[in-house]
């Protein structure tokens, strides 16, 4: 099987890749904090929140293997990183010890995952269907988790505070790309396997998050004034984190030269 | 209570917060849960760098995973040491940063390839369940309890390790050289797990006496040797040719402890080998980097907000 590629798919194949490859993105780097977070507790929480992100990704790669033939190195480990489709939200590198980063990368994300998520519920396609009451109920622990720390940093003022305006700043115009269409966004509205355009998702997300950021006294970019990165990913298209991502996660891959990539599934599904 | 009275009832779960504990007895158990309890945290510094690494996507959530377990349990056994009165978490926290705290020797080793994954997740965990296990019936009743949960969490921790192990040892002949390597040089490592027979001394005939430990480290070492050189063997992983390992008159196994350098493990224990710098420095950088967010924490508590609700 060859490994899929932007601008050659289904409908249903564009959208599992979209999910998947965000969530795997971004557990890959939420894992960057594991036993380096601020306190045990938030160590605890992120980790739980890293293992939730991989089992999602897992959940919608396993879809792709079942309903379309690839295999997990189609889909992973030999994929040409030119092929992956994540919102280049999700492979921004963190800077270093930039806890309000994190956050408000959680924020911004589980936001309009959430959303995606509603507009995946009535799914045309069964099997995505049905998976997304369990992502759901995960996420909605992810977003209070990340609000909580929001409310928190900016609580005090000062400089977590700032902080916190200096991520939005940076992050903002990048989370945008979330709602930046693949090649079949017409065809995937078309055959309802997403039942609203993204346009529509994007308008409830700014409606959400902005006047949230602003009641934090946060100042949000004007959307319409921001320029879009250069890179919107779903094109794949990506910054030059995600090419130094992608070598360091698959470079043990490649070094082990095992037949195929070990499964667990009675240990661990 | 005074310490013959502590040594006339100790038995397994036999004391908790509700006694009143001589002093000597909640320090020996403090030190002992602090040592533990560090070990969880130092022991991530090493697992978190095979999550970048795991060569498959179930290995990775089985990682990630694993070092989760590892800040919960840390978690857990800061908590057990906090009830005996001696010290704070935060008091134990700030010594482990700033190089005051103890931990396990393999820990102060750093590691840089999935064929130390098996080494750390099969061979220095299940020293680590050899310990634990006798740990249920730790006269400190906390602690006991404590061990309940950790030692059936690391029951997969090992499960998995010993499958990382198993698929190297049948994977291509390079990658079993690898493997072997790089158990060469951590098998010394593991043996010296125990501490030396001969350290009966300070602290750990006064734990054996009040209960805390049940079973001497040299006891300890034979129940490793005895279940894990033929797991060792059985992956095709020869036992090095040092340190001499000979079978006593009992049937049990044992290691020629001169054969060990005891110089490097003491040099370890205070903290100052070349790797304890690199783990230890590595640990104090992390938690200066986010410094700002515990005072942050602390600015917005003073602040009165008006939600104290915990984000976590």
């Amino acid at each position: 099987m060859a490994q899929p590629a932007p601008g050659d798919l289904s409908p249903v194949e564009a959208q599992l890749l979209r999910l998947a490859d965000d969530e795997y993105v971004l557990a890959e780097r939420y894992t960057e904090w594991q036993i380096f977070a601020p306190t045990p507790e938030a160590d605890l929480a992120l980790a739980n929140i890293a293992q939730d992100e991989f089992g999602h990704a897992r959940l919608w790669y396993d879809l792709l293997q079942d309903e379309f033939g690839y295999e997990e190195p189609d889909l992973l480990w030999e994929r040409d990183p030119g092929n992956f489709v994540h919102s280049p939200l999700v492979e921004l590198e963190t800077p270093d010890g930039d806890w309000a980063d994190t956050v408000v990368r959680s924020y911004l994300y589980d936001v309009a995952e959430r959303l995606r998520l509603d507009a995946l519920a009535d799914s045309s396609f069964d099997p995505i269907a049905d998976r997304v009451r369990k992502v759901q109920s995960e996420e909605g622990y992810h977003r209070e988790h990340a609000q909580s720390w929001l409310d928190r940093l900016t609580g005090g003022g000062g400089d977590a505070h700032r902080r916190v305006q200096s991520a939005v700043d940076r992050l903002f115009p990048y989370a945008l790309t979330l709602f930046a269409p693949t090649a079949n966004e017409d065809e995937i509205v078309a055959a309802g396997v997403r039942t609203r355009a993204l346009a529509d998702v994007r308008a409830d997300w700014l409606d959400e998050v902005v006047p949230y950021l602003e009641s934090l006294d946060v100042v949000v970019p004007d959307p319409s004034a921001v320029s879009h990165p250069d890179e919107v990913g779903r094109d794949g298209s990506h910054t030059g984190d995600w090419a130094a991502l992608h070598e360091e996660f698959t470079a043990t891959y490649h070094e082990l030269g095992f037949d195929d990539p070990a499964t667990l599934r009675s240990e661990n599904a | 209570m005074d310490i013959d009275d502590v040594k006339a009832r100790a038995g397994p779960r036999e004391f908790s917060p509700s006694d009143d504990l001589p002093l000597e007895y909640r320090e020996a158990a403090t030190r002992m849960l602090e040592f533990h309890a560090n070990s969880e945290v130092m022991g991530g510094y090493l697992d978190k760098e095979f999550t970048r690494m795991a060569p498959s996507l179930d290995r990775k959530l089985a990682c990630t995973a694993k070092c989760q377990d590892e800040i919960g349990h840390a978690q857990l056994l800061y908590r057990a040491a906090e009830t005996l009165g001696v010290k704070t978490r935060e008091e134990m926290l700030a010594d482990l940063t700033n190089g005051d705290g103890k931990f396990l020797n393999c820990f102060h080793y750093p590691v840089d390839s999935w064929y130390e994954a098996p080494m750390i997740d099969f061979f220095v965990d299940g020293a680590a369940m050899r310990r634990q296990a006798t740990l249920k019936d730790t006269s400190w009743e906390p602690y006991a309890h404590a061990m309940d949960k950790v030692c059936f969490e690391e029951g997969f921790h090992v499960k998995h390790g010993e499958d990382i192990l198993r698929e190297l040892m049948t994977s291509s002949k390079a990658n079993q050289e690898r493997t072997q390597e790089v158990f060469e040089d951590w098998w010394p490592r593991m043996l010296q797990f125990f501490g030396p027979t001969n350290d009966e001394s300070t602290h750990n005939d006064f734990a054996q006496q009040v209960g805390l430990k049940t079973v001497s480290n040299d006891e300890l070492r034979n129940s490793f040797l005895n279940m894990y050189m033929p797991k060792a063997e059985k992956y095709g992983l020869e036992i090095p040719e040092s340190p001499r390992i000979f079978e006593r008159d009992d049937g049990t196994m044992a290691v020629r402890e001169d054969d060990l350098d005891w110089d490097e493990f003491w040099t370890i224990a205070k903290n100052d080998f070349e790797g304890s710098h690199e783990q230890i420095g590595s640990r104090r950088r992390r938690q200066e980097a986010v410094e700002w967010v515990r005072e942050s924490m602390t600015d917005w508590e003073t602040a009165g907000a008006d939600s104290p609700q915990a984000a976590d």
